[in-house]
């Protein structure tokens, strides 16, 4: 099993990179700035954590179906999932995004005692960080979608080296990957293994994560009003400043898309408890999918309390959602069918499985 | 001891004085008033001696803040009278040399001697300089003594043969004079009333048209020269095989002589005054030698010197085979012009010349001894120091570059800190050259963007550095608007000398507090925009570092935190250890950062145990490994 | 380099000459530094030692010792050497290793008749501090008995020399070494 000579190699060198962060905090060797990940020293060691749980060394789509489910999958747009619903806070906070369910469940999970913390991506628009909240409060002060690729698993590493126990982690899909990885990769460092301090995962849609050159575009586009929200729908970059909300074409950001989003194609957070997204429908709820037994015990309960309503997923809004994550899905392939990525292990059935579905939708 | 020696009131006593000191003594002897130095080794322990002994003495003592000014006030003080003594090394000469150039033509009034110090085999500095060179081209006669004794005598003659010429004269010692010690005979201490003393009828002025005075002034220096007790010969009469020596070169070619046991059959010309040269006591000698061998240091000064002479003099001198540094002969392993000449160099090559042969005592079973350590005797690299914060910085720095990712161009500079180009620094820095150079080549670095330059520009200069040459180049860089980032390492010292104090410190040479210029107000008064950060914090540091440069124009980052040798002296250290148990040491997660990589003289590895352990006799407890330990396995006991 | 100093002065109370040769600045910080310390009734020598003329070598720390002496000495060099090593920056960055040093008293004490091992960084500390090593070692120096002055001269000038505690430890410090050897040397 190769180590950080191959990470730089293979992921950070190539721009494979998609700040996920759960490399960062291992060790004194690899660093992070804004959305940077380097190796900024050898370590001289030939096998490494790094390298074991970063999702870009390789993704096993069917090994993760197994190990988290214990199930091959049959939705190839969406994954393995229990139920999937619109749903929204009861008691929205002022931040969130849509119907603010994440920052809700999680605060609630926290502030019953079901968790012991969580990691989150706190901070502004501007100047995003990785955040460990430790009451419902914090986590709700963190509320609202930071669109740039922050390395929030650095805050995981970080609570573990504290004793943390049971967290709960809101995160991107590569951090979910990593998460899972780190859980369950043989001959891990005792020391090392954060995965086996998170308890419940709340994964996030995620069709492509920005460069922090963002933010200077940002900056440039408030003219010096403070950035109350960003919000990136379908229709283009929404900015709301002090000053008002202005729109902008999506086109114009695409070039800090970060290379690395290129290949993924999990856009649904396929291995969490659960996942949360816009609808891109209803700006007052959001998309839940219920994938775990522990997810769908929180959403019971959360419901139950009167914190989160839900209602079912229009039948005819479906197709849309699957059908924009099979096309990101049908991108990875070349002309030949083969899927381009040498990480990314897709398998026969899969493969053939999402092609099917796709055209069906076509 | 040798500081209570240099004051002694005792003349005839001997006492044993280092040639620093030695120089120090000549010039009180001689009764100097005004002495003015920036620290330069070998010579930077010439100043403190005379400032401490300034009340009683009566001399004014001043670090200046280089040493062009330092010959500049020391010229004033001899303007007004007064005997002056300037101090510096070779390349401090070098900076001091446009005036040395211009004073020659004006000359001087009270006694005025430059004690330049030399440095053979560049123990101290980045090259090896001849100075004589430069005081030939600045008209100015030169002196050398062969001995820490002579150190003394020579200084304060030197005095006497300034006010006899109205021109400054050069004392030119090396570092086997200034860090020797020996036995000094002490002389009478000065009685006199000194007394500054100017009228506006006095001109001091540099003119073209004052050049034959000045030639004048060297011939009269050079028949001065032909009877100074300081040059002497020993041997045969007549001797066919002479050798032409100064410096403590002398003292080498007198042992080597004994060795081989040629002491007879060679004679010896020991030359103090090498500049201008005492033209009829060398012709004597050349007209019956033969075979002549030159031993000096650094360059071939004098063997240049006596050979034009001997071209001159062709036809009275006849045949001579020249032996030096021109032909070859004389030099040590690296080479005629490279390194210093010792005894052993001069035994290989006069034995060589004279055709015997002589083995050095060997130890009779030393392949066995190599045997048993299978050969491997490792170097010994310069290091920074334990706790040293130019560590902290370079780390920050090599973090910061690393995550910037744009090739970033480091420059450094003279001082501890151009440890920077090696792996005690990290490798950080790219350029090492003169004084304040690093940031005159970032200046122009940071205009080639027209040429497709895109890299950023780091100029790293210390606090002594920053006063010494740095202003200069920064308002360059501002005026030509160019892009650089200088961050000046400040460990409120000039550490590399001796710690001697600058105008940052607020300390004068003579121990007052006289108020900082701060670098602050001189960055902020040139337009500079300036930050501030202690370098112990490396996270805090690395960002800074990385945000500055993200940003444009000049600007400048300084990291404050004083040198670790001068914080913790007299001061009881927090104790360091490291927990064994949560050190992980050669694993995944760590790999032996501490004494691998960090590589703090303090953070040592126990091989047998696998775990690193603090060296604390070396330790000075700043808490910087503890604060980068990945396990937090190192801990700090704080007890202040 | 105060430890030649002190000898120097030593030497020169019992009517010694003396001349000492050694660098300071850069060559301190880390790198190899040694001091040539040279007595005599009659002469003032150059301040450098031509190879294999060493009487006496004193060596601060075991890879040094063994360097100087393999340049300096001969067989009747006598040594006093402190057993305990000074990594150089190359050893503790991994990239050389540093010599059992074990290994390299054992290669001493086939080079040369008479070798003086000991601990002086300890006796040091117990002495009230390890910076005091350097007086240590000119204490076992001293009981050598291969200096041909005894060490009543280096009592006395550390009484000038020093002054209040500094006096004290330097005085603790090299009596540990001088009894030390004598106690070896039965």
């Amino acid at each position: 099993m190769p180590g950080q000579e191959q990470l730089k190699s293979s992921v950070i060198d190539k721009d494979l990179c998609s700040g996920c962060g759960m490399c960062l905090g291992l060790c004194p060797y690899i660093k992070t700035v804004l959305d940077r990940v380097r190796v900024i020293h050898p370590c001289g060691i030939n096998e490494g954590t790094c390298y074991k749980i970063c999702p870009k060394t390789s993704l096993d789509i069917s090994w993760l179906d197994q190990l988290v489910f214990s199930q091959p999958r049959r939705d190839q747009a969406l994954g393995v999932y229990r139920s999937i619903n619109f749903a929204r806070a009861c008691n929205k906070s002022a931040g969130a995004q849509y119907g603010g369910v994440a920052s809700a469940l999680m605060a609630f999970a926290i502030d019953r005692g079901l968790i012991g913390g969580v990691v989150l991506t706190g901070g502004t628009a501007l100047d995003p960080k990785p955040v460990l909240a430790k009451t419902g409060h914090e986590v709700l002060s963190c509320a609202g979608s930071k669109y740039t690729a922050v390395p929030t698993l650095a805050a995981l590493n970080q609570a573990v080296r504290t004793s943390a126990e049971r967290i709960g982690l809101v995160g991107r899909p590569c951090q979910i990957q990593a998460v899972r990885k780190m859980q369950h990769v043989n001959y891990m460092e005792e020391y090392l293994n954060s995965g086996k301090s998170v308890q419940l995962t709340l994964g996030l849609f995620c069709f492509w994560s920005l460069k922090s050159g963002f933010y200077d575009y940002l900056a440039q586009k408030a003219c010096g009003e403070e950035v109350l929200k960003v919000d990136i729908p379908v229709e283009g970059l929404t900015v709301t400043t002090s000053g008002g909300v202005s729109t902008w074409p999506v086109d114009e950001i695409r070039h800090y898309i970060k290379d690395a989003c290129i290949s993924c194609t999990d856009c649904t957070s396929e291995w969490a408890d659960l996942s949360v997204g816009s609808t891109e429908y209803d700006s007052e709820w959001n998309a839940l999918l219920v994938r775990t037994a522990a997810g769908d015990d929180l959403v019971n309960l959360a419901v139950k309390e009167g914190v989160v309503e839900v209602r079912p997923y229009p039948e005819e809004r479906l197709p849309i959602l699957r059908k924009a994550v099979l096309n990101k899905k049908m991108r990875i392939l070349d002309e030949s069918g083969e899927v381009v990525w040498d990480y990314l292990k897709v398998p026969g059935e899969y493969m053939a499985e999402i092609r099917k579905q796709w055209e069906v939708l076509q | 001891m040798s500081f209570f020696g240099v004051s002694l009131d005792r003349p005839g006593h001997s006492v044993v004085l280092t040639g620093n000191e030695a120089v120090a003594r000549g010039a009180i002897e001689a009764g100097v008033s005004y002495a003015a130095c920036y620290p330069g080794s070998p010579t930077a322990e010439v100043l403190p001696t005379l400032a401490r002994l300034g009340d009683r003495f009566n001399i004014y003592t001043e670090y200046s803040t280089n040493e062009k000014v330092a010959i500049e006030g020391a010229a004033a003080a001899s303007f007004a009278g007064l005997r002056s003594l300037t101090i510096c090394k070779a390349d401090g000469f070098n900076v001091a040399l446009d005036f040395a150039t211009a004073i020659c033509l004006s000359g001087s009034v009270g006694g005025m001697v430059i004690m330049v110090g030399d440095d053979p085999a560049a123990h101290s500095s980045v090259k090896e300089e001849d100075s004589r060179f430069l005081a030939r081209t600045a008209n100015l006669p030169v002196l050398e003594p062969a001995t820490v004794d002579e150190a003394k005598e020579i200084t304060k003659s030197a005095f006497d043969l300034s006010e006899k010429l109205a021109l400054p004269v050069v004392v030119r010692c090396t570092t086997r004079i200034c860090h020797a010690s020996g036995d000094v005979c002490l002389g009478e201490l000065p009685q006199m009333v000194k007394q500054a003393s100017l009228s506006r009828d006095q001109k001091s002025i540099t003119s073209a048209l004052f050049a034959s005075f000045t030639k004048n002034k060297l011939k009269k220096a050079a028949a001065l020269a032909e009877n100074s007790p300081f040059n002497f010969y020993t041997g045969p009469e007549n001797a066919k095989r002479l050798v032409v020596a100064s410096g403590p070169s002398y003292t080498y070619t007198a042992e080597a002589l004994e060795i081989l046991e040629l002491a007879g059959s060679v004679g010896v010309l020991k030359l103090s005054t090498t500049w201008p040269l005492p033209e009829e006591l060398i012709l004597k000698h050349l007209k019956t030698a033969g075979e002549v061998i030159f031993a000096e240091e650094v360059d071939s000064f004098l063997e240049d010197g006596v050979m034009t002479l001997a071209a001159r003099h062709w036809e009275d001198v006849g045949l001579i085979k020249f032996y030096g540094k021109n032909s070859g002969d004389v030099a040590g392993p690296g080479g005629p012009f490279v390194g210093e000449l010792n005894p052993d160099i001069m035994t290989g090559c006069l034995g060589k010349v004279f055709g015997v042969s002589y083995t050095p005592p060997e130890i009779p079973n030393i392949q066995e001894a190599r045997g048993l350590i299978k050969n491997n005797l490792p170097g010994r690299e310069l290091a920074l120091c334990a706790g040293c914060p130019h560590r902290a910085s370079y780390w920050a720095l090599k973090t910061a570059v690393e995550l910037d990712g744009r090739d970033v161009i480091v420059l450094g500079d003279i001082g501890c800190y151009t440890l920077g180009l090696r792996s005690t620094g990290y490798n950080v820095l790219q350029t090492v050259h003169c004084m304040g150079a690093g940031v005159g080549m970032a200046s122009g670095l940071g205009k080639l963007d027209r040429f497709n330059f895109r890299q950023p520009v780091i100029s790293v200069v210390g606090d002594s550095t920053f006063f010494h040459s740095v202003p200069q180049a920064l308002i360059n860089a501002r005026y030509n608007q160019s892009e650089l980032l200088c961050v000046v390492l400040d460990n409120e010292t000039t550490a590399m000398t001796g710690h001697q104090p600058h105008p940052g410190r607020g300390v004068n040479a003579a121990g007052l507090q006289v108020g900082r210029v701060e670098i602050e107000s001189v960055l902020t008064g040139i337009g500079i925009p300036v930050t501030v950060h202690d370098p112990y914090d490396v996270e805090g540091t690395t960002r800074v570092i990385f945000r500055l440069l993200q940003e444009k124009g000049p600007r400048a980052l300084i990291l404050r935190r004083a040198c670790a040798l001068v914080s913790v002296k007299g001061k009881k250290k927090d104790r360091v250890y490291v927990d064994q148990e949560l050190c992980i040491g050669d694993s995944c997660g760590c790999a032996r950062f501490c004494s691998r990589v960090f590589a703090c003289p303090a953070n040592i590895w126990d091989n047998e145990k696998g775990k690193a352990h603090i060296d604390e006799a070396v330790c000075i407890g700043c808490g910087v490994c503890a604060s980068l330990c990945p396990q937090k396995a190192i801990v700090v006991e704080r007890t202040v | 380099m105060l430890a030649s100093q002190v000898i120097a002065a030593a030497a020169v109370e019992a009517g010694y000459k003396v001349s000492i040769g050694e660098t300071f600045g850069a060559s301190q910080r880390g790198g190899s530094v040694m001091s040539h310390v040279r007595i005599s009734r009659k002469k003032t020598y150059g301040p450098l030692i031509p190879k294999g003329h060493a009487h006496l070598v004193v060596g601060f720390e075991p890879l040094e010792t063994l360097r100087i002496l393999m340049e300096y000495g001969c067989f009747e060099t006598a040594v006093v050497m402190n057993d305990r090593p000074n990594y150089p920056i190359g050893c503790l960055l991994g990239e050389d290793k540093y010599p059992d040093p074990a290994i390299i008293v054992e290669a001493i004490n086939r080079m040369v008749a008479q070798n003086q091992v000991l601990a002086a960084t300890e006796l040091a500390k117990e002495a009230g501090n390890p910076l005091a090593t350097n007086m240590v070692l000119t204490g076992a120096l001293s009981g050598s008995g291969c200096l041909p002055f005894d060490s009543q001269y280096f009592i006395n000038i550390m009484d000038t020399l020093f002054t209040g505690e500094i006096k004290e430890l330097n005085t603790r410090a090299f009596r540990k070494g001088l009894e030390t050897v004598r106690r070896d040397q039965g």
